[in-house]
């Protein structure tokens, strides 16, 4: 399958051979879809179909399983991935104003990674600085008191970072 | 066990056990009103409309859901479940966008009838309905989910009835919303567009694509589909005299019940192309044109009856047809032989496979008894060759697949390729092509090893067992896996799956239309036999029958060697039966078959031929042959609902009605005879095709005669006793045994075995590596020239591709998409390429009914069935990449 979330080989490969540790049954299907995202963070489509196809189930009924649950994501997480605080504090500080300035800035919506997969986008409830509200977490670091010229100037900041790693890798290559 | 006695609204009634609250209500007269409650799906309670208030407790329950029990008070109509019924509507009403008035489900939406009946006609809620894209993608269907209720018909069409496994809940909470995985469109998902869950949601939140009309129809009436062999009942709803959607009827007793496949469903809009014919044409000046219905029938008639005297009655030829009624084909058959006094008689499901059935019948004494569908269900093992029902007939599919997922029938599918039912198969035997003979005979020389016979059965039954024993006491198993391909192991696997079971057959054009398709149908007669599968209609061989009458037209007597009834021209006892009937004496000559026919045109020896419903000029292999023979012909006369490939060269074209626009019968695979009544009146001039023919024998002397549809259906139960029961109301009847089975002990003769023999070997061709195999596909019937008039399927990109496995395109160079010559001895057609993982080298799979039926041009013009014939499945080819430059 085409897709932009596939799954490299390595991956198919490590899925197929845990798949052999679980009987067939179909009350396997959430243990299994947990131990693939345990292992590779996310539920590729590849996985799904691996699922199914292990435990003798339609893709979209292991797919309807799993997007019941909050737990499960189907995209891998980004490189740097974006948390925004939704918590009371934040949520009166105008949180969610930043959580769409993410949005409409990369393009995504909350639960999503860009197709390129440099950054995803998730929303945390209370991280436990709410003196900072507005709080958003990118990678380890936490932002205070965020503000939308702030989420520009973050994402300008990766992308400079992005462009100066790529100029320097050209660089070398020509070298 | 004891039935179970309650009290519902007052009144006492019994149910049984395990039976839900609904159910004994319904049976009972008492409605409850339900939205999710389906009788041919598990119920499921999700909409809570079915709540019922239990008097001792004041418990509310789902009654859908609910079983009864010993001495229960039931209200369906209290205050409090008025209430809380009344609520639950308002709230789906609130989340219901205000469409009703453009929505195609219009008057029959069952969610605006249960408000109706509840009184809800404003909410008093804030309207909260939820906005989601129309989605429109494909030509079949539209998904509207913000119309959608979550009562998961849809989904349960999908898991239970169809088995395809496409859709289901995703999500949840207020975004919960049936679709595939991940998402994906339909078309990129396993959906085969049946439209199954069309017809069974109650809203309009799926709806058939390119409506031509917004809204109920006028009218709506029950007729039979006229594609496959499987006589689906339908329910077409018309406006202004024309067919605009179809749906299945739902009725318990129908073969499909409330399934349908994407021919059936979609592609009936075909018939208000402009391609109909609408009247009488004749060749004047070289040219086509437009006459009055008394020239033309005095024409043929005049044309027909001086050809006859010049050139005697062999010159003449008739080709009925296998998608015309039953009453249409006797009284063409009974024109040709009584009158024209020719039995050049045949018809386009018998030259595509039903005349491989008709070679091993005999045995029989005239047919394979015939077996029904619903009996797969509880089979105790299916055999499954040379078919892929999934695709040719995928009503059939639908059976096979329930039997195994849900009542775990073993099926064993001998196939080549991993088709779609490979899946659900116990056993998947992956043999080489045209091996299928050596194959069961394989597995009857295992199972006769462990002694697993029906002693009893074969001695009651047949003869020639004796000599059959032998063959397989002596039958080299070593052999066989050598050219079947299949591991002695496996083989042993699939005897262990039948040993001590009756079997239930099924049989497709794999087999019917392939080279050694005889000697496989014997192969499987005998195998039938000796396991004692044969007989009543609980197992048996189903052969796949592609055409709607195919069964009924051979029945009828419209195919070369038979009388009606299918006894034998030949049979002089036979013929004077007839000769009484019809006062007129009878050629014992056999009559040629439409293939010979095209020869003797070739030779000059045919002088006429009358096409009834057929189109040999895009389903005959060698079409330029047919051409040049048609053409050297003094008359042609084509009698169709389309104008076609084969009416551009005829003298006189007559415009016939479509199945829906007339009444008659059809029979289908199982033998069930189905009337049924015009739905709409046929289109401009155009007759039933019954009428015309009545009309041309009354003009060719038999003034005297009524052939209405009542005179002839009457004739027909007078003397076709196995059609004993045709009914003159819409509904059915059922073939009643014609061959020996069953009656060895009164009249009929035991059956013989006939001798083991290996198949031929391949034929190999150097300049042709590789082996072509001709495949039909879901989307299209036959050769396609109804299907291809389809505006949804032929909106539908998808199909015609060429398949071959990856060693093969690796070794030609090709990847997926790929154009590529795919060339025989005969033609060639032109083809993009698709790459499959599951494919035995070597093979190269071809579709056909796409581009005019073109595949059919790299098989040679011989009649599958005969010994010399190497038939229309399997062609040795060669494939070549087509680089852009050429293009």
């Amino acid at each position: 399958m085409d897709h932009e979330f596939s799954a490299d080989e390595e991956t198919l490969k490590d899925i197929a051979s845990e798949l052999t540790r679980f009987e067939i049954k179909r009350s396997n299907v959430i243990p299994i879809l947990q131990m693939i995202q345990e292992r590779h963070a996310y539920l590729a489509p590849e996985a799904i179909r691996m699922v199914a196809e292990h435990l003798g189930m339609a893709a979209c009924e292991v797919y309807g399983v799993a997007t019941f649950y909050n737990q499960f994501r189907f995209q891998p997480p980004g490189k740097h991935q974006i948390k925004v605080c939704l918590g009371t504090a934040c949520h009166v500080k105008g949180g969610d104003i930043i959580l769409e300035n993410f949005e409409r800035k990369l393009g995504i919506s909350e639960g999503q990674t860009t197709p390129d997969r440099e950054f995803s986008i998730d929303r945390v409830a209370c991280v436990g600085c709410c003196a900072l509200a507005p709080v958003a977490i990118v990678d380890e670091t936490v932002y205070g008191k965020v503000a939308p010229s702030k989420v520009e100037g973050l994402i300008l900041g990766f992308e400079i970072e992005k462009e100066k790693e790529e100029r320097r890798k050209q660089r070398d290559e020509s070298n | 066990m004891e039935e179970i006695t309650l009290t519902i609204n007052g009144k006492k009634i019994s149910a049984r056990p395990g039976s839900s609250i609904l159910d004994a209500a319904t049976e009972n007269g008492i409605k409850i009103p339900t939205l999710c409650h389906h009788r041919h799906l598990t119920p499921v309670g999700a909409c809570r409309i079915c709540l019922v208030e239990d008097e001792k407790s004041g418990r509310i329950m789902a009654s859908c859901v609910t079983p009864v029990s010993q001495d229960m008070a039931i209200r369906t109509d209290s205050p409090t479940v008025r209430r809380h019924r009344t609520n639950i509507v308002r709230l789906m009403m609130a989340n219901h966008p205000e469409s009703c008035i453009v929505c195609s489900r219009g008057n029959k939406c069952e969610l605006r009838q249960v408000a109706a009946d509840l009184g809800v006609g404003i909410t008093g809620l804030y309207p909260m309905p939820y906005y989601r894209g129309l989605e429109q993608a494909n030509p079949f269907i539209i998904r509207d989910l913000s119309k959608c209720i979550l009562c998961g018909r849809c989904i349960r069409a999908d898991h239970e009835l169809v088995v395809v496994g496409a859709i289901d809940y995703n999500l949840r909470g207020f975004r919960s919303r049936p679709a595939t995985a991940h998402d994906m469109p339909l078309e990129k998902s396993e959906c085969t567009f049946c439209g199954t869950c069309v017809s069974l949601c109650p809203t309009g939140a799926l709806s058939i694509g390119n409506p031509r009309y917004v809204g109920s129809p006028e009218k709506e009436s029950a007729t039979v589909c006229g594609f496959c062999g499987v006589g689906c009942t339908l329910v077409m709803g018309s406006v202004d005299g024309q067919v605009v959607e179809t749906n299945p009827s739902h009725e318990d007793e129908t073969v499909n019940q409330s399934t349908l496949c994407v021919r059936g469903h979609f592609a009936h809009d075909f018939l208000n192309v402009k391609e109909r014919l609408t009247r009488p044409l004749i060749r004047k000046g070289g040219e086509l044109s437009p006459s009055t219905w008394e020239e033309a029938l005095n024409l043929i008639s005049e044309r027909l009856l001086s050809i006859k005297k010049t050139h005697g009655p062999q010159s003449l030829g008739l080709y009925g047809s296998s998608k015309c009624t039953n009453e249409e084909n006797y009284l063409f058959q009974r024109i040709a032989r009584s009158l024209l006094e020719t039995n050049n008689v045949d018809n386009g499901g018998n030259v595509n496979g039903l005349s491989t059935m008709n070679a091993v019948a005999q045995r029989l004494g005239g047919s394979i008894p015939p077996a029904r569908l619903s009996a797969l269900e509880d089979a105790e093992v299916i055999l499954v060759i040379g078919a892929d029902p999934t695709q040719s007939l995928p009503v059939v599919g639908y059976f096979l697949k329930r039997a195994s997922r849900n009542n775990g029938v073993p099926m064993i599918v001998a196939d080549p390729r991993k088709n779609g039912l490979v899946p659900f198969a116990s056993l998947w035997l992956p043999l080489s092509p045209q091996t299928d003979s050596d194959l069961i005979h394989a597995l009857a020389a295992i199972l006769y090893k462990r002694e697993a016979f029906d002693a009893r059965y074969i001695d009651r039954f047949t003869q020639g067992f004796d000599l059959y024993q032998k063959g397989l006491a002596a039958f080299d198993l070593g052999r066989a896996s050598r050219s079947t391909g299949l591991e002695s192991g496996l083989m042993e696997e699939a005897a262990d799956q039948l040993q001590g079971k009756k079997i239930a057959f099924v049989v497709g054009q794999g087999v019917l239309l392939q080279r050694n398709g005889v000697q496989t149908m014997h192969a499987l007669l005998n195998l039938a036999l000796m396991t004692g599968s044969l007989g009543d209609q609980k197992r048996g061989i189903y052969i796949l029958a592609s055409e709607n009458n195919g069964i009924g037209a051979l029945d009828m007597g419209c195919a070369p060697g038979f009388l009606p009834g299918r006894g034998l021209v030949t049979d002089e006892a036979r013929r004077e039966y007839w000769e009484r009937i019809w006062g007129v004496r009878l050629s014992p000559d056999p009559g040629l078959s439409m293939v010979r026919m095209v020869e003797e045109a070739e030779k000059g020896n045919l002088k006429a031929l009358y096409v009834m419903g057929e189109n040999p000029l895009r389903g005959f292999p060698e079409i330029e042959r047919v051409r040049r023979a048609f053409q050297n012909l003094e008359f042609l006369v084509v009698q169709d609902i389309l104008s076609n490939e084969t009416g551009a060269l005829a003298d006189v074209v007559l415009p016939g009605a479509a199945f829906s626009e007339k009444a008659g019968s059809f029979t289908n695979l199982e033998g069930r005879i189905q009337s049924f009544e015009s739905v709409v009146l046929p289109q401009g001039e155009a007759k039933p095709d019954l009428e015309i023919l009545a009309q041309l024998a009354y003009r060719m002397g038999q003034a005297d005669q009524d052939f209405s549809l009542l005179k002839i259906r009457r004739e027909i139960r007078r003397v076709i006793p196995a059609y004993s029961e045709l009914r003159d109301d819409p509904g059915q009847s059922w073939v009643t045994e014609m061959g020996d089975l069953g009656q060895a002990d009164e009249e009929g003769h035991p059956v013989e075995f006939t001798p083991i023999a290996f198949a031929a070997d391949r034929l190999r061709d150097d300049t042709y590596p590789l082996e072509g195999i001709l495949t039909s596909t879901r989307l299209h019937l036959g050769s396609g020239t109804r299907t291809g008039l389809s505006a949804r399927i032929t909106g539908f990109s998808q199909g015609g591709d060429v398949e071959l496995s990856f060693e093969d395109a690796a070794r030609l160079d090709l990847v997926n998409g790929d154009q590529v010559r795919v060339s025989s001895k005969y033609g060639a057609v032109a083809r993009r390429v698709r790459v499959k993982k599951d494919l035995p080298f070597g093979l190269v799979y071809i579709p056909v009914a796409f581009y005019g039926n073109e595949a059919r041009q790299l098989v040679a013009l011989t009649q599958p069935g005969k010994e010399e014939s190497p038939g229309w499945m399997q062609v040795s080819v060669k494939v070549e990449k087509i680089e852009n430059n050429e293009q």
